[in-house]
């Protein structure tokens, strides 16, 4: 279960930065800092998938890097399974799989070595690192580049290499940042399933996406975050119900122009 | 910590500029330096010590001998002119007409008869590194003039036999009391200690700046930051790995110095080298390394430290390059002549550094300032370390 309440995060200007015409506009700048994100609350249980929309540069990420504790807030609550990131962020973090939007892996270390130093990071053992690389290298195909460089691996290698570090030590949450952005049809639809499995397991799935027909297919809530606030915060069904067709990419256009109240908790 | 110590270790391991900067550039660096010095030296005065000189001699009736003698000499040619002043003879070697012009007086023998000194002048550029003409001149001129000698001495009824004792009764001669292994230490010790010092940076440079600009770079460090590792940690594994490869170009230094001397001294008649290399003590070898642990310490924290703080790969190293030149001044402070090591220069860090290695290779150290280098580097390389932990905590120097 993750629980986010009124969650905020500025990020300081450098003195010598002058603001743009189009800045001095924007709400989220103010003469000493970005305020990316200023108020986000939401809340996703145990076997839902959450979808977190918006668009680009709408603080997405920094809402994820927070919840990561990669970020520290500045105000507000994250609790992950009941624990505080900010006070806790160890034992928060021992619950969490986390994916960035970069792959995030070492590009002279193997698909297996890579797994391996994050599974030893999580403090696990060498038999239960090796039994459990074994079974996601079986869920997700990798057997065939295990023992490849990572830096000379396909996309789809390396994106399937990210997944099963994120996952190695069976977290009780899963974080997704865009985890489907420049892949080929074949690793998408690799990625979709793992999030499918992950739900089936009861595991809380939070993942930040521009595709909206994944969102249609795999999403149980929806978050749409713009200019560091959640504009939407619902079920599926809730936000399909914003626009007469129940088409989302009208829904969504219809949250960011802000046309409808905010949905229901 | 170990865990992230291991992973980046074998990741370097794997990486061929680690591979050149660690390993090849200290194991070939002293033979190709050496062997480009010597190379360079042994083609340039060969050259200069067959070239032929074109020279013009004004009055050369008035010392037949001397002139007698250059004709024959294997380095010069001799040329006709009809200049005789000196700005004629100036613009004309200017010209490329000849190369030196030697000026006799034209009164030369009467004066010689007469018993008074008498000036020559010789004329020709000398902006050359390598001046063999005057060199030349002066042993020509040696024989002459002692010809000479003997003559007016036979002249006013003086055994020749005593010319020596009467030009120059008293004769100076040194005793060194400098054992073969100061001298040495004394000529190599502060350019051992610079090149030992860079190689420590060198070897801590890039392997600093891919493990925090490059994480950086290639998106791992968040993915790094989120594991169940405390940032303290995590920098320190990184710290160490940076201190092991500093060190480990160190060492590998002095051992392929060691392993080159042997070789050069083998086939060179170098026995006094090998015997002062020799009385080099494991102890002095192991002091030395001591010296070099807070140093390699203080340059993987502040490289560290400044990687982090970097965006970019690129951006890093505009960031090192500065430092590189701060770390060449306090070294050559240390190469300065009568620079010695006393409890001031023992508290200047890397000067302090470079004359306790010079101090260690004569055999001259004073263990207590030793004692003294060595707290002070320790305790600036903890402070820099304990900067480089609060850095690697602040959100705004991992997220610029």
């Amino acid at each position: 279960m993750i629980e986010i309440k009124g969650l905020a995060k500025a990020f300081a200007i450098s003195k010598g930065n002058k603001l743009s015409d189009t800045e001095k506009q924007d709400v989220r700048y103010s003469e000493k800092a970005f305020h990316s994100v200023r108020d986000v609350s939401f809340t996703c249980g145990n076997g839902e998938v959450l979808g977190l929309l918006g668009p680009n540069g709408a603080g997405k990420t920094t809402t994820l890097r927070m919840l990561s504790t990669a970020l520290k807030q500045d105000s507000g609550s994250v609790f992950i399974n009941d624990i505080d990131v900010l006070q806790k962020p160890i034992q928060a973090r021992k619950e969490i799989g986390f994916l960035s939007a970069d792959t995030g892996l070492y590009g002279k270390l193997t698909a297996f070595e890579n797994v391996a130093y994050f599974a030893r990071l999580h403090g696990m053992k060498e038999a239960e690192i090796k039994s459990r690389i074994d079974e996601l290298f079986t869920l997700l195909d990798m057997h065939n580049f295990a023992n490849r460089r990572v830096d000379t691996m396909s996309t789809g290698m390396k994106q399937k290499t990210a997944i099963a570090r994120a996952v190695v030590h069976s977290p009780k949450v899963v974080i997704l940042d865009e985890p489907t952005t420049g892949l080929d049809i074949m690793t998408v639809q690799t990625v979709l399933d793992f999030i499918k499995s992950l739900k089936a397991q009861g595991t809380p799935v939070i993942f930040s996406t521009h595709h909206l027909d994944e969102v249609g297919a795999l999403c149980d809530r929806v978050v749409v975050i713009d200019k560091g606030l959640s504009s939407f915060s619902g079920s599926l069904a809730e936000f399909k119900q914003l626009t007469p067709g129940g088409d989302l990419r009208q829904a969504f256009l219809a949250v960011i122009a802000n046309q409808v109240q905010q949905g229901a908790a | 910590m170990w865990q992230v110590y291991f992973k980046e270790l074998t990741e370097l391991l794997r990486d061929k500029k680690t591979l050149i900067f660690v390993i090849l550039l200290p194991i070939l660096i002293f033979p190709v330096l050496f062997g480009i010095v010597g190379l360079v030296m042994a083609t340039t005065t060969s050259k200069a010590m067959e070239e032929q000189h074109r020279y013009v001699i004004i009055n050369e009736q008035q010392a037949p001998q001397f002139a007698e003698a250059l004709f024959y000499h294997k380095n010069f040619k001799k040329v006709e002119t009809t200049l005789s002043s000196e700005q004629e003879l100036v613009a004309a070697i200017r010209n490329d007409e000849f190369d030196v012009a030697l000026v006799i007086p034209a009164d030369f023998a009467s004066r010689k008869a007469s018993v008074q000194q008498t000036e020559w002048q010789l004329i020709y550029n000398r902006s050359s590194q390598l001046d063999f003409m005057y060199n030349y001149f002066d042993e020509m001129l040696k024989t002459y003039t002692e010809e000479l000698q003997r003559d007016t001495l036979s002249q006013l009824g003086v055994d020749p036999a005593n010319l020596t004792a009467i030009l120059k009764p008293v004769e100076l001669t040194r005793v060194n009391t400098a054992e073969q292994r100061e001298n040495i230490g004394e000529s190599m010790g502060a350019i051992l200690a610079y090149a030992l010092v860079l190689l420590c940076l060198s070897g801590a440079m890039y392997p600093a700046v891919d493990m925090g600009a490059g994480e950086k770079e290639r998106g791992t460090l968040e993915t790094l930051l989120i594991c169940p590792v405390s940032r303290t940690a995590i920098v320190l594994g990184k710290f160490l790995t940076v201190l092991t490869t500093a060190l480990m170009t160190a060492l590998i230094t002095v051992v392929s110095l060691g392993v080159w001397g042997a070789i050069i001294s083998a086939f060179a008649d170098l026995s006094k080298v090998s015997e002062a290399l020799a009385s080099i003590t494991v102890v002095d070898l192991v002091l030395m390394f001591s010296l070099l642990l807070p140093t390699a310490a203080i340059f993987a924290a502040l490289l560290l430290a400044i990687s982090i703080y970097a965006r970019t790969f690129k951006e890093a190293q505009n960031y090192m390059s500065p430092l590189t030149i701060l770390v060449i001044v306090p070294l050559m402070i240390a190469m300065a002549p009568g620079m010695e090591l006393d409890v001031t220069t023992a508290l200047i860090p890397l000067t302090n550094i470079a004359l306790a290695i010079k101090e260690l290779l004569k055999g001259t150290a004073d263990y207590g300032l030793l004692a003294l280098i060595f707290a002070s580097t320790t305790a600036l390389a903890g402070a820099l370390i304990a900067f480089c932990v609060h850095w690697f905590q602040q959100e705004k120097v991992l997220f610029r």
